[in-house]
């Protein structure tokens, strides 16, 4: 057993962790944060993507104690003082979502992509979330939901 | 028909009902279930395609720390051992007849230690000879894989799906490999094939598609020992069968099962119930709660993928493209048990189009891999691939547009189906007429890669029931017993919303287990909303006739004079008299001697169902040098009835469109020639990306269902059908090659069009 200490969420944890574990099942059974999901094990769905030091990461690809020290953001502490983030918002506007597995991941990536790139084309939005399946919507409404959200976070940034 | 008054909600988008929990890691699904005593299960699946078990060590694993017990099938309280389908499957007993056959399941008080013990487990087997291919199970010297028969389900959970079946059954000889032979036939077929100006013939092949939902099957249950009573928390279409065939399998009364269907992250006809009786029978035997949730390998090995098929087809025609005759054979790769598609694929391949000569045999056949199942529209994307790929080869033969000559052809309402029942009303031609006029297809030149294909499906239909309570604060909620894997419940708020009278943020649905729920078929054959709208309907109305009724009184007004508007009852020219529903409500649970709280029961069944036609159009570039096809633009053309919610519509378009794209150009499951499966994973099972697809283009038209709710007809199933054929159509057009075999990979592709170039050269 190895003790790391991890910020999710800006919340401070001090776990005793198996080498081996995975951050996903770090976060999903010592944490009880299971809006991270597991779609393989093989890191190609991304319905595990959380931002680990504000980069998104498949959190089936790191070991929790890699994670020691790290600042963690899962799909529970990205809206704000219950505010929904543009992202979450646009997701739910657009009908980004339908069986929800793939969201939160989606939206995590999405996230990151938009600090990367603020005002992507529907091309580059594909591209940007290319490490992320899903099944249901066709990739159709997902498209709308980023371009939403980044039409509405440029305009509360020409707001501020 | 009367004019109907323009709806407040119904037919506006509007976003979904649970989005908000979906957006916020909020949403529960099975595998988020966590039960104090909960042990962890995991499976140990069979490495042998055919094995006889000799032995099964299981000191080591039972010595793992954390390791509570490895059951195998002689410690489970199962009644029926030898199942019948995938569904009424626990663990193996001595003998496996597929590659990830369960054979042992371990239970621990953590994931990893149950991991552990499964590697721990010394299982021997002695290999078998296994009958791999559809090829190898019909020849005559090969090993019959049921000696005694084959085994016969007693309820197929699957069977919502594809309902329709006839033709005469063609068995009646000894034992084999095949364990069903069909025919569907009207007219003379053969001599009308003989007859015909011009015959188009081709064999068709398809591989092996799984459903491909990103929740892998997930289970946990929970087990009273004292009133053996078991409660199962799990990703399920349809609780009401789980619940059955677990009381079936487990010798216990349906009552003293509950299924609570959770958020299912995705189905697409899978899930129907998988690990429901091995995980009820094992929190039975060690009496404690268990969970069972798959990873993605052991999901590809151990579910129900949609069935490889092999279609030969051959159509005759006049000059004047008037089809004459259409023969047929269908050989159905159905894995280790029976599963009948034969019905539902000629139904559709011999109803499409008015051809008065048709004659279709289907061939069942057994083999050495997992069982075949339902996914979205089974069947209906394998035959639909080789008619639509035909009666395009067949226009180019005769030198017509290729949807002219569809519209010659067309099926309409009462015309017959390949099993010669007629088409409920349907709207193949109204598709076909708004594809004339897409520019896509108007404005194309030859040569410029766009093809169409049309496809449809039958949907489903069954008996349901609704409740309907209106609270003090004005809430209305709905209590129904179906599965929303669909946005159904985001235009269930919108019916009982318009009914009412009340904004649908006033409306909730209540989504009931089997205990709470009342009754609804499961959510597949596209029925759900096509079924329990009529009942949600009829427990609104219900609802607020109680709710009338009582204003009257409290209002001083004649119930005629009333209206709800906004979650208010008012009286209709008299400003400023009205009350808001929940205080109605209240005055309803409180008035000594009144009629008692509002409470409206409706219920529905549906007499005849509502078939969902599309037309799809799709622009591809295909790279000569590598075969590498690209779909550019794709318009998805869809007889929707009405949209009772065209948001929701909408994204069931986009989705069966793009898994139809799947089927088209990336999606296959391959064995080798002992039964391994080669695809084992998502890195070598390939699920269409973002960047792979085009943006689809979904055209909604609106062609009412005479006895759906509002006009509304199913509309999850019929998008994927079409899909396949639309892109090997628009690859001949671009290239000049056919493509016979899905999915249509680069190699393939390349190779047609090596073909192609070779006959211009001679």
């Amino acid at each position: 057993m190895t003790t790391i200490t991890v910020t999710v969420n800006g919340v401070r944890y001090t776990s005793e962790v198996e080498p081996r574990l995975l951050l996903v099942h770090y976060l999903r059974e010592h944490l009880n944060l299971t809006g991270t999901h597991i779609g393989c094990d093989t890191s190609q769905c991304g319905a595990c993507v959380v931002h680990v030091n504000g980069v998104s990461v498949k959190s089936c690809t790191m070991l929790a104690v890699q994670c020691d020290g790290a600042e963690i953001t899962t799909i529970e502490g990205l809206a704000q003082d219950g505010q929904l983030h543009p992202l979450q918002e646009g997701f739910w506007e657009k009908h980004g979502l339908q069986c929800g597995f793939c969201t939160p991941g989606m939206i995590m990536a999405a996230a990151d992509l938009l600090k990367r790139n603020p005002n992507p084309s529907e091309e580059e939005i594909r591209h940007g979330l290319e490490g992320n399946l899903c099944r249901c919507t066709g990739y159709e409404n997902i498209v709308r939901a980023v371009r939403y959200a980044a039409e509405k976070m440029a305009a509360m940034q020409a707001a501020d | 028909m009367t004019q109907q008054p323009p709806h407040r909600y119904l037919g506006k988008a509007r976003k979904s009902v649970d989005g908000i929990e979906k957006v916020t890691g909020r949403a529960r699904y099975a595998g988020d279930v966590y039960l104090p005593g909960m042990l962890h299960g995991k499976l140990a699946l069979s490495m042998y395609a055919h094995a006889r078990i000799v032995r099964i060590d299981t000191a080591a694993a039972k010595a793992i720390p954390g390791v509570v017990a490895v059951l195998t099938a002689h410690d489970l309280p199962v009644r029926q051992h030898q199942p019948s389908s995938r569904q009424t499957t626990t663990l193996a007993r001595d003998v496996v007849r597929y590659r990830g056959e369960p054979v042992a399941l371990v239970l621990a008080t953590h994931p990893a230690a149950a991991e552990d013990a499964v590697a721990a487990l010394q299982i021997d087997y002695e290999p078998l000879p296994a009958v791999v291919t559809v090829e190898a199970a019909l020849d005559p010297a090969a090993p019959v894989i049921w000696p005694q028969g084959a085994p016969r389900a007693d309820a197929d959970l699957t069977a919502a799906h594809a309902a329709v079946a006839r033709g005469e059954e063609q068995n009646g000889h000894t034992v084999s490999n095949v364990h069903e032979r069909k025919r569907f036939s009207r007219g003379d077929a053969h001599t009308a094939l003989a007859a015909a100006d011009v015959v188009v013939a081709g064999t068709y092949r398809t591989s092996i598609v799984h459903q491909g939902y990103l929740e892998p099957h997930a289970v946990v249950a929970d087990v009273d020992p004292i009133r053996k009573q078991i409660t199962l928390y799990t990703s399920t279409q349809g609780q009401f069968g789980v619940r059955d065939e677990v009381a079936r399998l487990l010798g216990l009364r349906p009552s003293q099962v509950t299924v609570v269907p959770m958020t299912v992250g995705g189905g697409f006809g899978a899930k129907y119930g998988i690990l429901e009786p091995l995980a009820a029978a094992a929190a039975m035997a060690v009496g404690r709660p268990v969970r069972i949730v798959l990873d993605r390998s052991e999901d590809f090995l151990t579910t129900t993928p949609s069935p490889a098929s092999t279609i030969t087809l051959k159509l005759g025609a006049t000059r004047e493209g008037i089809l004459t005759a259409l023969v047929a054979e269908i050989v159905i790769d159905n894995g280790v048990y029976p599963f009948t598609l034969g019905g539902i694929m000629s139904t559709l391949l011999g109803g499409y189009y008015r051809c008065p000569n048709v004659q279709i045999d289907v061939v069942e056949v057994l083999t050495h891999k997992p069982q075949a199942g339902a996914y979205r529209a089974p069947g209906a994307p394998q035959v639909t691939f080789a008619l639509e790929s035909s009666i395009d080869e067949l226009a180019h033969r005769l030198g017509l547009d290729p949807l002219e000559l569809r519209m010659r052809n067309a099926a309409t309402t009462g015309d017959p189906m390949g099993n010669n029942d007629p088409w409920p009303s349907m709207g193949l031609t109204k598709v076909l007429e708004v594809a004339a006029a897409h520019p896509l297809w108007r404005n194309r030149t030859p040569g410029s890669g766009v093809g169409m294909a049309i496809g449809g499906w039958p949907c489903g239909m069954s008996p349901a029931a609704a409740v309907c309570r209106v609270d003090t604060d004005g809430i209305v909620r709905v209590h129904v017993g179906s599965v929303d894997i669909s946005g159904v419940n985001s235009s269930f708020v919108l019916v009982a919303a318009e009914i009412l009278g009340v904004p649908p943020e006033q409306v909730e649905i209540v989504a009931g287990d089997t205990r709470s729920g009342p009754f609804a078929g499961p959510s597949g054959g596209s029925q759900i909303t096509y079924s329990v709208t009529g009942a949600v309907a009829a427990t609104a109305r219900e609802a607020r006739r109680q709710l009338l009724e009582i204003a009257a009184d409290m209002l001083e007004a004649r119930i005629d004079d009333l209206d709800i508007r906004e979650g208010e009852v008012l009286v209709r020219g008299v400003p400023g008299r009205s009350l808001p529903i929940g205080e109605v409500a209240r005055r309803a649970q409180e008035q000594p001697g009144g009629p008692g709280p509002i409470v409206g029961e409706g219920r529905a069944a549906p007499a005849e169902n509502a078939p969902g036609f599309v037309a799809h159009i799709v622009q591809v570039a295909v790279d000569q040098e590598t075969g590498r096809v690209q779909p550019l633009r794709y318009v998805a053309i869809q007889d929707v009835g009405f949209p009772l919610n065209p948001l929701m519509v909408e994204g069931q378009i986009h989705g069966g469109a793009v898994q139809g794209i799947g089927w088209a150009l990336h999606e296959a499951l391959r064995y080798d020639e002992r039964g391994e499966l080669l695809t084992a994973s998502l890195m070598d099972y390939t699920l269409p990306r973002a960047a792979d697809v085009p943006s689809i283009e979904a055209v909604l038209v609106t062609n009412p269902a005479p006895n759906g709710p509002f006009g509304a007809r199913g509309v999850g199933e019929p998008p994927i059908t079409a899909g396949a054929a639309a892109i090997a159509n628009a690859i001949r057009d671009a290239t000049g090659a056919r493509i016979y075999e899905l999915p249509m990979r680069d190699e393939i592709v390349f190779q047609a069009i090596r073909q192609v170039s070779k006959e211009e050269c001679l």
